[in-house]
C-alpha cells in the first residue's frame, strides 16, 4: 500500500469503555456462573473458593478481552492455566487411582483408559467399516468416555472448526506457553515445508491404524503421553516407545517453541490438528484480511504462531485453512486489517460485532469445557499448601 | 441477496453459541444416544470379543470369549480366544482347566493357573492353539489370551 493510501487507513477502535465492557460481558458472566455451577452453588467452604476463583478468573479475562480489545493475550491465560492444570490434575488423579503415571496392563484389559480427542482420527476409518472403536477405553460412562469426546468434538467442530486448538485443546497450552517464554524467536524462520507434516503424519497414522486396528500414534508418536499416562515399561518396546514420547515432547513442545517463537506440535505435527484444518470449512468464522486496509506489513504473518498466513494468503485476504483462530494476527494488525469474521457478511464491516459473537462462542467452550479441569487443579494446589501433598 | 447472505451468516454465528451451550449441558444425554444409534461397541481386540459360554465349576467360573480373528475387512489369520476366571476371591490356589471353545466335545487346549504366584501355562490340543499371550490378575479375577492361527 502507498503511503497516500496508508494516511487515509484508520486504526479500527475496538476498545471499550469500562461501562460498556461490563454490559457486553453481562450475558458471559450469567452464562459461565449457569453452565460452570449446574445449577447449584458448592456448599462447602473450600470448593466454594475454588469456584469463585475459576468464575472470577474466567469473566475478568472475558471482560478484559471486550475492554482492551485484545483477543490472544488473555486468551492465551485461559488456555495455558487449562493445560497446566490439566496435567496436574490429571497426573495426580493417576498416582491417586493407580499409584503412577503408568497404564497397567489390567486398565487396558478392562477397557478403562481415557479417551482423547488425539485418538479420533485413527478411529474413523475402522469404526466405519467394523462399526467398534479401536480403543480400550469406555464408549459411555466414567472418566473421559470414547462418546462423550466424540460429542465434544462434533460440538468444537461445528463451533470452532479448528479453533478448538486454541480454545478447546487441553494439551495445546503447554506449546502455546513455550512459544511465549523469549521475547524474540531464536529461529525466526521455519521452511514452510515443514506445514505438511501433520498431513503425512495424518495420513501415516490412519493408515497404520486401519491395517493394525491400533491407534499407532498413542503407541509410538504421541509427545503428551509424557504429561500424561504411557504403558508400564514391562519390555523393550515399550521402553523405546516411552523414549520417542518423552523426546517428541521435549523437541516439539518444549524446545522448538521456545526457540522458534510457534507452536510447532500443533502446526507441524499433531495429526489430529491437521484433520481439524478440514473443519474450519465448514464453520461460520474465520479471519480475513482487509486489502484496502492492509498496510502489507506483514506482522500478522511473522506472529501467526501457526504459519497459517503467508504472502499469497494475505494477497488473498483470507488465512490458510490450518488457522487456529487464536486472534494473534488481529491483536498485532495496526489498521484492523485481519480480523474476525462471518461467512456471508461483508468484510471489514461490523468488525467489533464479529469479534465479540466469536469471542463469546469460543470463550463460552473454553471456559466450560476447562473449569472442571481448572477447579480440580486448583484444589490439588490448595491441598499440597493446607496438608503437604496433593493426593 | 447480499442481505441474505449476511443474516444467514449471523444466524449461523448465533447458532454456534447454542451448539456450545446444548452440547456441554447435555454432553450426558447426547454421548448416550450417540452411541446407541451408532451401535458402536470396542474392538474386540481389547474387549475381548463377546461371552459365548460360562462354565459353573460351582465357587467359580470360567468365561470364554468368542475367538477374535477380526480384521478391517474380513477375518485375518492370527487370532486370539480371551478367557476368564473368576470372582477372584473364591477361586481355588491351582486351577487345571480343559477349554473346548469350538463347541464340538474335543478339548482345544488345557489351561494350568496358579492364583497365588501368577504363572500359566496352556497345553495345545488343537493345532489352531499357538501359545499362551498373557494371564494377567484384574479386580474381578484372571484373564489369559490364547494365540491362535487358522490353519490354511
Amino acid at each position: 500500500m502507498n503511503p497516500e493510501r496508508a494516511t487515509k487507513v484508520k486504526k479500527v477502535q475496538s476498545r471499550q469503555s469500562p461501562g460498556k465492557s461490563i454490559l457486553l460481558a453481562l450475558p458471559m458472566m450469567v452464562l459461565t456462573l449457569i453452565m460452570l455451577s449446574g445449577g447449584r452453588i458448592p456448599s462447602d467452604p473450600q470448593k466454594l473458593f475454588i469456584f469463585g476463583v475459576t468464575y472470577l478468573f474466567f469473566n475478568v479475562l472475558f471482560f478484559l478481552m471486550i475492554h482492551t480489545g485484545k483477543t490472544d493475550r488473555y486468551r492465551a491465560v485461559a488456555f495455558i492455566a487449562f493445560s497446566l492444570l490439566f496435567v496436574v490434575s490429571f497426573i495426580t488423579h493417576m498416582f491417586e487411582a493407580r499409584g503412577s503415571m503408568s497404564l497397567s496392563h489390567e486398565k487396558i484389559i478392562l477397557c478403562e483408559v481415557p479417551f482423547c480427542h488425539l485418538v479420533i482420527p485413527m478411529t474413523l476409518i475402522p469404526a466405519a467399516l467394523t462399526k467398534t472403536i479401536i480403543f480400550p477405553g469406555m464408549i459411555t460412562g466414567g472418566y473421559a468416555s470414547i462418546a462423550s469426546m466424540f460429542v465434544i468434538w462434533i460440538g468444537a467442530s461445528l463451533a470452532l472448526g479448528r479453533g478448538w486448538c486454541s480454545w478447546g485443546c487441553f494439551f495445546g497450552g503447554l506449546d502455546d506457553a513455550f512459544s511465549r517464554l523469549l521475547k524474540k524467536p531464536v529461529l525466526p524462520r521455519i521452511d514452510r515445508r515443514w506445514t505438511y507434516l501433520p498431513w503425512a503424519v495424518l495420513l501415516a497414522v490412519v493408515l497404520t491404524a486401519a491395517a493394525f486396528l491400533s491407534p499407532t500414534y498413542c503407541s509410538w508418536l504421541c509427545p503428551y503421553k509424557a504429561v500424561t499416562e504411557f504403558n508400564e515399561v514391562t519390555s523393550f518396546t515399550i521402553l523405546v516407545q516411552t523414549i520417542i514420547f518423552v523426546s517428541l515432547f521435549i523437541g516439539l513442545v518444549v524446545v522448538l517453541p521456545l526457540l522458534t517463537k510457534r507452536r510447532t506440535q500443533c502446526s507441524l505435527f499433531c495429526p489430529f490438528g491437521a484433520m481439524q484444518s478440514l473443519t474450519n470449512k465448514i464453520n461460520a468464522f474465520d479471519i480475513r484480511i482487509d486489502r484496502d486496509k492492509c498496510l502489507n506489513c506483514k506482522r500478522c504473518m511473522k506472529a501467526c504462531p501457526t504459519l497459517s498466513i503467508t504472502e499469497e494468503s494475505i494477497r488473498a485476504g483470507r488465512s490458510l485453512l490450518s488457522c487456529m483462530k487464536c486472534g494473534t494476527c488481529v491483536d498485532v494488525c495496526p489498521t484492523g486489517a485481519a480480523a474476525f469474521h462471518i461467512r456471508g457478511t461483508p468484510v471489514g464491516e461490523g468488525l467489533n460485532g464479529k469479534r465479540l459473537l466469536f469471542l463469546y462462542v469460543a470463550f463460552l467452550f473454553l471456559a466450560i469445557f476447562a473449569a472442571s479441569e481448572i477447579q480440580e487443579g486448583l484444589a490439588r494446589i490448595v491441598r499440597l499448601i493446607t496438608t503437604g501433598s496433593m493426593i | 441477496m447480499k442481505n441474505l447472505l449476511k443474516i444467514a451468516g449471523y444466524a449461523w454465528a448465533g447458532a454456534c453459541l447454542v451448539v456450545v451451550l446444548v452440547m456441554f449441558a447435555g454432553s450426558e444425554y447426547l454421548s448416550g444416544k450417540l452411541a446407541s444409534a451408532t451401535g458402536i461397541t470396542v474392538s474386540p481386540r481389547y474387549s475381548g470379543g463377546e461371552v459365548i459360554r460360562s462354565i459353573d465349576h460351582g465357587t467359580y467360573k470360567t468365561i470364554l470369549h468368542r475367538p477374535v480373528f477380526d480384521g478391517l475387512i474380513g477375518e485375518r489369520r492370527d487370532g486370539f480366544i480371551q478367557v476368564e476366571w473368576q470372582p477372584v476371591t473364591a477361586l481355588p490356589p491351582l486351577i487345571e482347566d480343559a477349554v473346548d471353545f469350538t463347541g464340538d466335545g474335543k478339548e482345544d487346549f488345557s489351561f494350568r493357573l496358579d492364583t497365588v504366584a501368577g504363572p500359566g501355562a496352556i497345553t495345545p490340543r488343537n493345532p489352531s492353539v499357538v501359545a499362551l499371550e498373557w494371564v494377567v490378575k484384574v479386580n474381578q479375577g484372571w484373564v489369559a489370551r490364547v494365540q491362535l492361527r487358522k490353519k490354511p
